[in-house]
């Protein structure tokens, strides 16, 4: 029997948000691509499960870069370009910040967040507007630097805060605009979405985090992300992708230093052009090139080399009550003890407890998205992986269930409900069951740490170089752009473009 | 704004990019090929396992108790009391998957010899693989299983600490993992299981259970035959009974025949449980597909034609209208992947490209926008017309 046709032009290793996207843009350039995603269904990640009967978000808290219908950003006008048409949902507010001395709901755009938080710490607006103002010229200047590259010059001349800004952590920049800790505080929540420090986080990262979330909103599909997920899938499959689901590949055939197919575990050899890998550069170096000695050192230093960042977990709940009558007034809630991000990560590092939660309850942005008398409530905390490491499969269950039972009552203090009383239904996802799900290294969901030492403009500036293999590239969280489902799509995207790039190049000699 | 003097400086980028390479330029060259969060997720997650039956024993005079280990020995994936197994059955050229609830202890899994028990009762006619298990399966017989599926399990964060379990006939077995669990001091809850039975001498596992019995094991029987000597608790599982084992803050568990969730049900109701305090066992491929609501009476005698892609590939097989479409796919001998077989756990995830299928209202667990597009969960979803469906490569 014969599944696979004989040869494709691109075989793409994971149907998730990355996967996807370039499986999109490359079938929009007429290419014949295949998608093996090792899952029986798409997404990876952005994806839902039904328990007694009641759609569950799996993971998506806020999706950036969407914007309004007629005005989208490079997320929502790739999906509308590609005519994958998401019902999407705006989220209310930004966020609510219950910091040391601060209960504050901020909602989006510059002027309006920065009114916000003058209306608590007043005197502030002038200068908060100003950080975000800044903010917005960065995040413009990365949008558009990476579509059209230019020399340092005209970088100067076009771009003089990116440029000037680059060489900086977030904590040093926003340290020159003299604002109170308390307005500091309320600027920091989104960090985790990023999941460094602010001494170690670059300024550009923050800003694209701001600039994007606060200036423009957030977004979520009305039938939760497996919507999306599955209207890429159907999308790329009208348009010619072949997408097999429940395919694991374990192997990238190289020969004279080119990827040239895969071999699924079933023993599936299938032949591409070219490979495009979700799985992390570390399993592909280490476990999945044949033969092993066609990676080169440089490759195994560079992975080595680097940090890897966040995981995650969350209890995932739906309440027996709505959510008014539970006290839950937000979409979204920070939540911490302090705001020093830098010790904060620092606590990531262990296994609990963790003082810095985030809560999502969609009802309040999606209304009717569980039955009747019901709301669904997540908790969710992102450590990094150092801690779970260290966690063996006996242990597991119990390490699992008390870091659950922490957050739930932190989050119980500060509703001043007991949430225990009102559980419908729970999950508790760890990082080994993103690893179970997705196979992502480590169960790793944020690529490598965005550190100085690792910064946006120095991934551009040596991702020619980091190309060790002729015809195999990359997308997901690990890539230039890093983490979360915005930025999946746009390393997807980059990820074809190097391969269509690649062709033309080819075709030219 | 006042520019600072270091927000002039246009050095930055080469800065960063200098101190990436000599990060990389410092790093090992030593391949790491750990990852030991995701060596714990597969530890739990094994995928199918190659499994030799190792002992059967009698749980009544009408079932038996398979005991199956690790091709090779060593202990088996952790899986939580009341979950289920799936059994991949050979039937000439076909391979048949079963879900069973495992009946032995997640702590026996995990001994250095571990294994799995599953007991099973001889059909009334209609269950041809329970009886090929009864009269055909034997010491050193080999099969695929896969370990540890399903959410029918006690939860500390969202069940009251007392348990009462309602289980009829064979749907004890849950239960029986969960006593043995318990019993052995590695499941902190209070059991107290409600057992219906038929006859006092054809009670499931009812040795195995008396074994069991202590201060936080109670197993109390049911019997609704006509017997003059019986001692204990007669008729059925109704309000009146449940109530009188309740604690009050009770969480239940239900698990057993088709008939009986029905009867249940509305038992239930008069005792003004909360939702969150009650758990069936999920619902059983339907006996009768007929009898559901909105079900087209007019193709139950027809047979359609099915046709399956898998990748490029396809096939045309029969298809009966009273068959889920895994009950037709099976038969073909073609494979696809099933769990629970209820409509639950999705595992049969399959796309309807055209044609129309009834789908089982009692067993419709799929995402919303699953409906949108056409999937159906294929051991719920009946053909009303000729069909073509894409499914996963196996």
């Amino acid at each position: 029997m014969k599944f696979y046709r004989d040869h494709y032009d691109v075989i793409v290793i994971g149907g998730a948000l990355a996967g996807l996207s370039a499986a999109l843009m490359l079938a929009d350039k007429g290419k014949s691509v295949l998608v093996l995603e090792r899952h029986n269904l798409p997404g990876g990640l952005a994806t839902s499960y039904v328990r007694g009967g009641i759609e569950i978000e799996a993971t998506l808290h806020e999706m950036m870069s969407i914007g309004e219908k007629n005005n989208r950003l490079k997320v929502g006008k790739f999906f509308d370009d590609m005519g994958v048409d998401v019902e999407w949902l705006k989220v209310p507010e930004a966020y609510h910040a219950s910091l040391p001395g601060l209960e504050v709901t901020l909602h989006p755009g510059l002027e309006t967040f920065a009114r916000e938080v003058d209306g608590a710490v007043p005197g502030t607006y002038d200068k908060v507007l100003a950080v975000l103002q800044l903010c917005d010229r960065v995040f413009n200047s990365v949008n558009e630097l990476s579509i059209h590259p230019m020399s340092k010059p005209q970088m100067l001349l076009k771009h003089p805060d990116f440029v000037k800004t680059a060489g900086y952590s977030t904590q040093e920049v926003l340290d020159t605009f003299g604002l109170p800790q308390k307005a500091l505080d309320l600027l920091a929540p989104y960090w985790i979405y990023v999941g460094t420090g602010f001494r170690e986080l670059p300024f550009t990262i923050f800003s694209v985090l701001m600039a994007d979330y606060v200036g423009y909103g957030s977004y979520i599909p009305k039938k939760l992300s497996h919507e999306m997920s599955l209207k890429m899938a159907e999308r790329a499959e009208a348009m010619g992708v072949q997408i097999e689901y429940r395919q694991h590949v374990d192997k990238i055939l190289v020969k004279n230093g080119q990827a040239y197919g895969v071999r699924t575990a079933r023993g599936d050899e299938i032949y591409g052009d070219y490979v495009i890998s979700s799985a992390y550069p570390n399993s592909v170096y280490t476990h999945m090139i044949e033969p092993a000695d066609a990676v080169p050192p440089e490759a195994i230093k560079m992975v080595n080399g680097r940090r890897l960042s966040l995981t995650a977990f969350s209890v995932v709940m739906i309440l027996d009550r709505p959510a008014e009558e539970l006290g839950i007034k937000d979409y979204s809630v920070f939540r911490g003890d302090t705001m020093d991000t830098d010790k904060l990560y620092g606590e990531l590092k262990g296994l609990g407890p963790y003082r810095y939660l985030t809560c999502i309850c969609h009802n309040l942005g999606n209304p009717g998205v569980t039955p009747e008398g019901t709301c669904s409530y997540s908790i969710t905390t992102l450590p990094r992986v150092d801690g779970w490491k260290t966690v063996s499969a006996d242990e597991y269950d119990r390490v699992k269930h008390q870091v659950a039972r922490q957050m739930i009552d932190t989050m119980s203090e500060y509703l001043g409900v007991n949430l225990l009383d009102h559980i419908l239904e729970i999950v508790i996802e760890t990082p080994m069951t993103v690893a179970h799900y997705t196979g992502m290294w480590n169960g790793c969901i944020y690529g490598y740490a965005h550190t100085m030492a690792d910064h946006i403009v120095a991934r551009l500036q040596t991702a020619e170089a980091e190309r060790f293999i002729r015809h195999l590239e990359f997308s997901g969280a690990h890539q230039i752009s890093g983490d979360g489902m915005g930025p999946a799509v746009t390393n997807g995207r980059k990820a074809a473009k190097n391969v269509l790039d690649t062709m033309a190049e080819e075709a030219a000699k | 704004m006042k520019v600072k003097g270091f927000l002039k400086d246009v050095g930055g980028a080469s800065r960063v990019t200098k101190a990436r390479l000599a990060a990389f330029a410092q790093a090992s060259s030593t391949p790491v090929r750990t990852d030991p969060i995701g060596d714990v997720a597969r530890e739990w997650h094994p995928g199918k396992l190659d499994m030799v039956v190792t002992e059967i024993r009698a749980a009544s005079k009408t079932a038996k108790t398979v005991r199956f280990e690790k091709v090779g020995g060593g202990k088996l994936p952790p899986f939580y009391a009341g979950q289920f197994m799936v059994v991949d059955f050979p039937m000439g050229d076909s391979l048949i998957s079963r879900p069973y609830s495992i009946s032995s202890a997640p702590w026996q899994a995990r001994q250095e010899k571990g294994f799995v028990e599953i007991t099973v009762r001889r059909s009334r006619g209609d269950g041809f693989i329970c009886d090929h298990i009864n009269d055909n399966v034997k010491v050193g017989d080999t099969f695929r299983c896969l370990i540890g599926c399903g959410q029918f399990y006690y939860e500390p964060l969202r069940d009251a600490r007392h348990v009462v379990a309602l289980a009829g006939g064979v749907g004890i077995t849950p239960f029986a993992a969960m006593a043995r669990e318990v019993a052995h001091g590695t499941l902190d809850m209070d059991l107290t299981i409600l057992y219906g039975s038929v006859a006092s001498d054809d009670i499931t596992l009812r040795d195995e259970l008396a074994a069991l019995e202590g201060e936080h094991v109670h197993i109390v029987h049911v019997l609704s035959g006509d017997e003059p000597d019986w001692q204990g608790e007669r008729g059925f599982l109704t309000a009146e009974l449940i109530r009188k084992y309740s604690a009050p803050d009770t969480t239940y568990f239900i698990c057993g025949p088709q008939v009986m969730y029905r009867f249940l049900r509305e038992e239930l109701k008069k005792l003004d449980i909360p939702r969150r305090r009650v758990r069936f066992e999920v619902f059983g491929q339907a006996k009768d597909i007929t009898v559901f609501p909105g079900y087209p009476q007019e193709c139950r005698d027809k047979t359609y034609q099915l046709t399956v892609r898998r990748g490029i590939h396809e096939d045309v097989i029969p298809a009966r209208a009273t068959e889920s479409l895994v009950v037709a796919l099976e038969r073909a001998g073609i494979r696809i992947e099933t769990g629970c077989r209820s409509g639950e756990c999705g595992f049969c995830r399959t796309k309807v490209l055209s044609g129309s299928v009834y789908v089982c209202p009692e067993n419709d667990g799929r995402r919303a926008a699953d409906k949108d597009f056409g999937y159906v969960h294929a051991c719920a979803a009946y053909p009303t017309s000729d069909v073509v469906i894409k499914i996963p490569i196996e």
